[in-house]
């Protein structure tokens, strides 16, 4: 598992459900009640964990349209600010529009995923 | 929609990584009930974040009933959004080395100590109206002393010794130093008085030590507390604290002055820093003729640079906007400033204006982000089309999951 867990992305930890944890590992950090390096196990673990659910779990699609306000690619990763953009949900068209949204974005064919 | 998927896949993911670090933890010598209670922080984080982001569907219910079911969504989140500052705030004093009473930077914390320090100090003599004064004017000496301090650096310490020398001299009624306070006291009593004077002394003595550091460090932790309460309440996100407790502030650090039992100022470290730091820049001044040796660019930002270390060493690490300003121009003017001068590799990526950088100043929670992997981005003059999947979405404070998602956009 050490080996593979390298080959995650950490993008992940900035969403909610991973502040979420990091928040909580901080806590129990600052308690002293574990080593931070079972903490970036934890992680570690997360990030293959997430990585596999959405995969596997997921099959919702959606849409969006916007304007691009700045891009950057910068080590394999997109980086889009988006201004006015309207997602749509497929199979429900429910459509969400927000003024901005920025896009952090991984390349989904890295080298040495098993993807 | 997305949406209600979003409860049970994250269930499954918090699931699935405590599982899967039940091996980890079991390594580590740690027992399996912090797991538990990891699992259980997790979630009501979660949902904490939930109620405040979007409303849950009943039928996301199992993910939160088991943390704390939130029947009414916005009452759980009042009480959940009001529990997490109270358990920091014990952490943080847990942390906390001298004992620092969880109040922002208003007296009243302090007015409780004072009073069983200067009944053991004031012993049989009636002088109680000097208390409230001295407590003022220490606060005000050392908010002047640390606003001079943040903003300044060593450049400051003279003035800094003048506020904290000086101001006593002006009236030794409003705002004696403890030395000037005994001082005081001894000239206006009688000699029978004098004997317990002394051992009042010999006690008085030791606090003093302590004490015009301990009111220095009370006033940063009150301050990073402050901060730290007005982050929270910002942003819920980070409904706790992400860097862990008691980092921001170190003990020594903040000894900005300090008095010796003979009442001599002595320097603090801070003090001390300044002076070999300035004495280290004089020196390479002079080695190298005056900056000939740097390149054309880092000598014009040299300066700038210069005063931004200095800021940063001046040991007020979590406010770089100096204590007491609490409007948010002074801060966000800072944070320009530091934007500016921070050591940047004066790339175009250092770019204050392109908008990326910005973002991640701003809503580095609860933004508007999307989290995801790109399979294919093409651009057609500026006609943008992107294929993304395996992506969270956050926005307008809701979330969804994604397993494709296709953009198209113009720049």
């Amino acid at each position: 598992m050490a080996t593979t867990g390298q080959s995650f992305y950490e993008l992940y930890r900035r969403s909610s459900i991973g502040m979420a944890l990091t928040d909580t590992l901080d806590d129990l950090i600052s308690e002293r009640r574990i080593e931070p390096q079972l903490a970036m196990k934890i992680l570690a673990n997360f990030d293959r964990s997430i990585t596999e659910v959405l995969a596997d779990k997921v099959k919702a699609r959606l849409t969006f349209k916007g304007h691009l306000d700045t891009y950057r690619f910068c080590d394999e990763v997109w980086t889009f600010l988006i201004k006015d953009v309207t997602f749509k949900m497929e199979n429900s068209s429910q459509t969400v529009h927000a003024d901005k949204v920025k896009i952090v974005s991984c390349n989904s064919k890295r080298p040495g995923d098993p993807q | 929609m997305s949406n209600p998927q979003v409860g049970a896949v994250y269930q499954q993911i918090i699931a699935d990584v405590v599982e899967s670090s039940r091996v980890d933890f079991e390594e580590g010598g740690v027992d399996e009930h912090v797991l538990e209670e990891l699992k259980l922080g997790w979630q009501q984080k979660l949902s904490q974040l939930q109620v405040a982001a979007f409303p849950w569907d009943p039928k996301q219910e199992p993910q939160p009933t088991i943390a704390n079911p939130p029947t009414i969504p916005s009452n759980a989140g009042n009480y959940q959004m009001s529990t997490p500052p109270v358990s920091t705030q014990m952490q943080q004093s847990n942390n906390v080395p001298a004992p620092m009473p969880p109040t922002n930077n208003n007296v009243g914390p302090r007015i409780k100590q004072e009073p069983g320090l200067d009944n053991t100090q004031a012993g049989g003599m009636s002088q109680p109206p000097f208390q409230p004064p001295i407590i003022q004017g220490t606060t005000a000496q050392q908010r002047a002393a640390a606003h001079l301090q943040a903003n300044y650096g060593p450049r400051a310490a003279a003035s800094i010794s003048a506020i904290q020398s000086g101001a006593p001299q002006q009236g030794q009624n409003s705002q004696p130093t403890m030395q000037q306070i005994q001082a005081h006291q001894q000239a206006m009593h009688q000699q029978q008085q004098q004997q317990m004077m002394q051992q009042q002394q010999r006690q008085g003595g030791m606090q003093q030590q302590q004490r015009p550091p301990m009111t220095a460090e009370q006033y940063k932790a009150a301050m990073a507390m402050h901060t730290q309460q007005r982050l929270q309440n910002q942003n819920s996100v980070n409904g706790a604290q992400n860097d862990g407790a008691g980092d921001d502030f170190e003990g020594p650090v903040a000894i900005i002055k300090r008095y010796n039992a003979n009442g001599e100022q002595e320097l603090g470290r801070m003090e001390v820093d300044g002076l070999i730091r300035d004495k280290i820049a004089a020196m390479g001044q002079a080695m190298e003729g005056g900056g000939l040796m740097l390149p054309l660019r880092e000598a014009s930002n040299a300066k700038k640079r210069q005063r931004k270390v200095k800021r940063s060493v001046s040991g007020l690490a979590p406010q770089h906007d100096g204590p007491g300003s609490d409007d948010d121009e002074d801060n966000k003017d800072h944070v320009k400033d530091e934007e500016l001068d921070e050591d940047a590799i004066n790339s175009d990526l250092d770019d204050p204006d392109d908008g990326l950088n910005d973002e991640e100043d701003d809503d580095e929670g609860m933004g508007h982000i999307m989290l995801c992997m790109y399979d294919k981005v093409q651009r057609v003059k500026n006609k943008w089309k992107c294929v993304m999947k395996d992506g969270v979405l956050t926005v307008n404070g809701k979330e969804y999951v994604f397993h494709k998602a296709s953009g198209e956009y113009e720049w």
